[in-house]
């Protein structure tokens, strides 16, 4: 089979292909998913949530199990979503005694009905700095969050969050508006800083919250005492939100949008490597069992049988349970049992394939097996796996998140069915959590629904039989 | 003749057990053989503390006596291809010894009945729902192949693809959501009430908390079969004798359910079986999201407490069910298909 041959080949399969609407789908699907997969540094809102999928530092600053931000377009009161500011304006002064002042600035456009939960800052030094938060609010009054005196630091990460370390400062602040008696009611444990903070001065702001929207400024100031052997770098602020992301958040704080995009390649992965190779072996399989018949033929078709009467999943369970293999390992198991799908078929097509005479021809010119087998039957035999190839894509992938569901996933890596199970651990179906449980079953239902579409059409072309009138 | 058919399957089927069984012996040997010493020094160490008044060195020469005894019992100081056979052999004769952890409902720890106690729960669960899939699958089917490309033909095939990479267990997850804490009109796990009521009111129970269950593999299940049936009547109604019938005026529900049916019933029990078989082999987990006390389940809490016993009784219970449905189906299909009788060469 040369080249041209090939190209009109495939010319004639896409101009009826073109026809299928739901193949068309399926494909514009499958080229998106895709692109996801190309452009995922890009997309991640959270960069490194393939490696640091299951730390717990990377994840701290989220809030737990927070909606989706869109959810705000549904509710009354809007809450805050998670944000990070990045670029702060940096000040630098001089100081009486050579001390260098630096001083970064984020502005914080505050616009919800209910405070943020926390406002955490983050920065990098060297050598020994006192810092300090403070926040200027709309009304032009400033309050001194905290102080915090680091010694010896080398690059470490300072994370200040305001909502611990403002309690007092919060306390004092309300102090001034409210009366002795209000106060005594309250302590600076007993109140949440951030209501405070993002609350309308007034008398009886400890009792309700009545948001003073408006800009602030967000402010963390570090004192270099020795200007020469230490420096600040790298500060950001993270103002957490109860909403955040495209779907929220997990319990652990995880922003769950990363981890369905990072899942994706995985879901691919699986899903196409194991039916690629299953159905390839399968093909293999059949035509040489079909080829040489007799003894050949038996053995082959009784270790068929066998493969082909163990239910899947049950012993893919228990293999996973005790070896607890790794994502290639599960994706050769699974190869074990998937590529018996193809083999029926193509050995009752090679069958027949092998009583033509252009076979008869090419053995009487002298081919040998190998050429009869790879020139004559591979080529005719394999267009016709790939209606079974994509159909068995969905259950590889459903398999894959079967055994992950069970907590036997690999640990190394983060797919949907990982995401599902961590759902069941954390009780998200009681808690009502939905936005955990729906996204990462719906694209499994996607994917499965992507190849199916993909499968049936091209069934319907190459088995013209099942067409419709 | 049927009765050579049928005991050559038979042989055929048990003769794959075996081999099956054997192959998960080799396997999963050394993890077999860790748990069985891990059991016998929970023994020894157990027997040991029921003597008094011994000196150390005794306890000692004790110890190690009981030991080697036990190690001598369970045949572990045998050669490899002895132990295994003899693991294969236990294995058959449902012989799985005791669980770790887990205890049946009376609190017994022999894994033959665990297992047997939530066998019977998964099979009535798992064929009742194959039952309702099969009669609505049919008779979508039929409605599908009577006017192929309608419009209701054409959507339940697309909403046929669409569930058709669809995980039954998250499935089983979203209607909890909606129907038990939204609705809050079905309850959301386990097979009765605590405690289960008396009488016809049990049944009723059963049934309330089989509901859920039972809608989950059926949203799921019938889309496939009715498509199936589609495709294996379409082709039948394109046969002369259908036409013939039809020009004789023999009314459409007639040749319907009369003349097409009756040619389509040795593939459509063959669908039916395999479907059954199939969701034993593919969603069987998912009676855990239920806690639906059945093998699927089984599997659930013997992976959770790394109980290794059980999780291999449950496996080699599992096989075996999935085995003799296979036998059914061939044996079934040769009664309905005298056809496959005669050529029995494979």
């Amino acid at each position: 089979m040369n080249l041209g041959d090939t190209k009109y080949r495939i010319s004639e399969f896409w101009s009826e292909f073109r026809k299928e609407r739901s193949g068309l789908v399926g494909l514009a699907i499958l080229i998106l998913s895709l692109l996801v997969v190309i452009f995922e540094p890009a997309i991640l809102p959270w960069k490194e949530a393939n490696s640091k999928w299951r730390s717990i530092d990377y994840w701290q600053d989220n809030s737990a199990s927070a909606p989706p931000a869109w959810t705000n377009a549904f509710t009354k009161l809007k809450a805050p979503v998670t944000v990070r500011l990045d670029d702060g304006e940096k000040e630098e002064a001089y100081l009486d005694g050579g001390v260098k002042l630096v001083t970064y600035t984020f502005d914080y456009h505050y616009t919800a009905d209910k405070a943020p939960l926390d406002v955490i800052f983050h920065i990098t030094g060297h050598g020994d700095i006192p810092f300090q938060v403070s926040v200027e609010r709309p009304d032009g009054t400033t309050l001194d969050l905290g102080q915090r005196f680091e010694q010896g630091l080398a690059g470490q990460d300072i994370r200040i969050s305001v909502d611990n370390d403002g309690r007092e400062a919060a306390f004092t602040f309300i102090k001034n508006y409210e009366s002795e008696g209000a106060l005594e009611q309250y302590s600076g444990k007993s109140l949440r800083t951030n209501d405070i903070l993002f609350n309308t001065a007034r008398e009886g702001m400890a009792r309700e919250f009545r948001p003073l929207k408006g800009n602030y400024k967000l402010m963390v100031k570090a004192m270099l005492l020795d200007p020469e052997n230490s420096d600040v770098q790298k500060p950001y602020v993270v103002v957490t939100g109860s909403v955040s992301g495209l779907l929220g958040t997990d319990d652990s704080k995880r922003d769950l949008f990363s981890g369905l995009v990072a899942g994706l390649k995985w879901a691919l992965l699986i899903g196409l490597l194991t039916s690629a190779i299953s159905v390839l072996i399968g093909v293999m399989y059949g035509i040489i069992s079909a080829y040489f018949g007799g003894t050949v033929d038996s053995v082959m078709q009784f270790i068929y049988q066998i493969v082909n009467s163990m239910p899947v999943l049950p012993v893919l369970i228990v293999i996973s349970a005790i070896f607890k293999p790794n994502i290639w390992m599960l994706i050769a198991v699974m190869v074990l049992f998937f590529w018996t799908g193809s083999v029926m078929t193509v050995r009752s097509m090679a069958l027949q394939i092998k009583e033509e005479t252009y076979i008869e021809a090419a053995k009487a010119l002298g081919a040998k097996k190998s050429r009869i087998i790879f020139k004559h039957m591979v080529p005719i035999l394999i267009p016709y796996s790939f209606a079974s190839m994509a159909l068995s894509v969905p259950s590889a992938i459903v398999y894959e998140s079967s055994v992950s569901l069970l907590g036997l996933g690999d640990a190394t890596i983060v797919t949907w069915g990982q995401i599902l199970h961590d759902a069941m651990q954390g009780a998200a179906i009681l808690k009502g959590i939905w936005w955990w449980v729906l996204p990462p079953g719906l694209l499994i239902a996607i994917m499965g629904m992507t190849f199916a579409f993909l499968g049936f059409s091209m069934d319907k072309i190459l088995h013209p039989k099942l067409k419709t009138r | 003749m049927y009765k050579w058919f049928a005991l050559k399957r038979v042989l055929k089927g048990i003769f794959t057990y075996v081999i099956i069984i054997f192959i998960m012996s080799v396997l999963f040997n050394t993890v077999n053989e860790q748990t069985m010493r891990s059991n016998i020094e929970e023994q020894v160490r157990a027997e040991t503390m029921r003597l008094k008044n011994m000196q150390p060195a005794a306890i000692q020469r004790f110890q190690q006596q009981r030991r080697d005894d036990l190690i001598h019992l369970y045949r572990l100081d045998r050669p490899f291809m002895e132990r295994i056979l003899y693991r294969t052999w236990n294995t058959l004769t449902f012989n799985f010894g005791k669980s770790t952890i887990i205890k049946s409902s009376r609190g017994e720890r022999e894994v033959l009945t665990i297992v047997g106690e939530a066998l019977p729960r998964s099979l009535i669960l798992f064929t009742l729902a194959a039952v309702i899939e099969i009669i609505v699958g049919i008779i979508l089917g039929l409605k599908k192949a009577q006017k192929p490309g309608g419009s209701l033909d054409r959507t339940t095939s697309l909403l046929t693809m669409i569930v058709y990479g669809m995980p039954t267990f998250w499935v089983a997850m979203i209607l909890i959501m909606f129907f038990v804490y939204q609705l809050k009109i079905f309850p959301s796990a386990g097979m009765h009430s605590v405690p289960p009521p008396q009488g016809i009111m049990y049944f009723i129970d059963l049934l309330w908390h089989m509901t859920l269950p039972l809608l989950t593999l059926v949203v799921i299940g019938f889309w496939g079969i009715s498509y199936v049936v589609r495709n294996i009547v379409l082709n039948i109604l394109q046969e002369d004798y259908i036409m013939a019938a039809r020009a004789r005026g023999i009314p459409e529900n007639k040749v319907l359910f009369g003349h097409t049916l009756r040619t389509a019933a040795p593939p459509l029990i063959t669908m039916s079986v395999l479907s059954l078989l199939s969701s034993i082999s593919g969603a069987i987990i998912f009676e855990g999201i239920f806690s639906w006390p059945g093998l699927g389940n089984l599997y659930w809490i013997a992976v959770q407490q790394n109980d290794i016993p059980v999780l291999m009784g449950d496996l080699a219970i599992t096989v075996g069910i999935y085995q003799i449905g296979l036998i059914l189906l061939d044996l079934t299909y040769g009664f309905m298909d005298p056809r496959i009788k005669v050529g029995g060469k494979a």
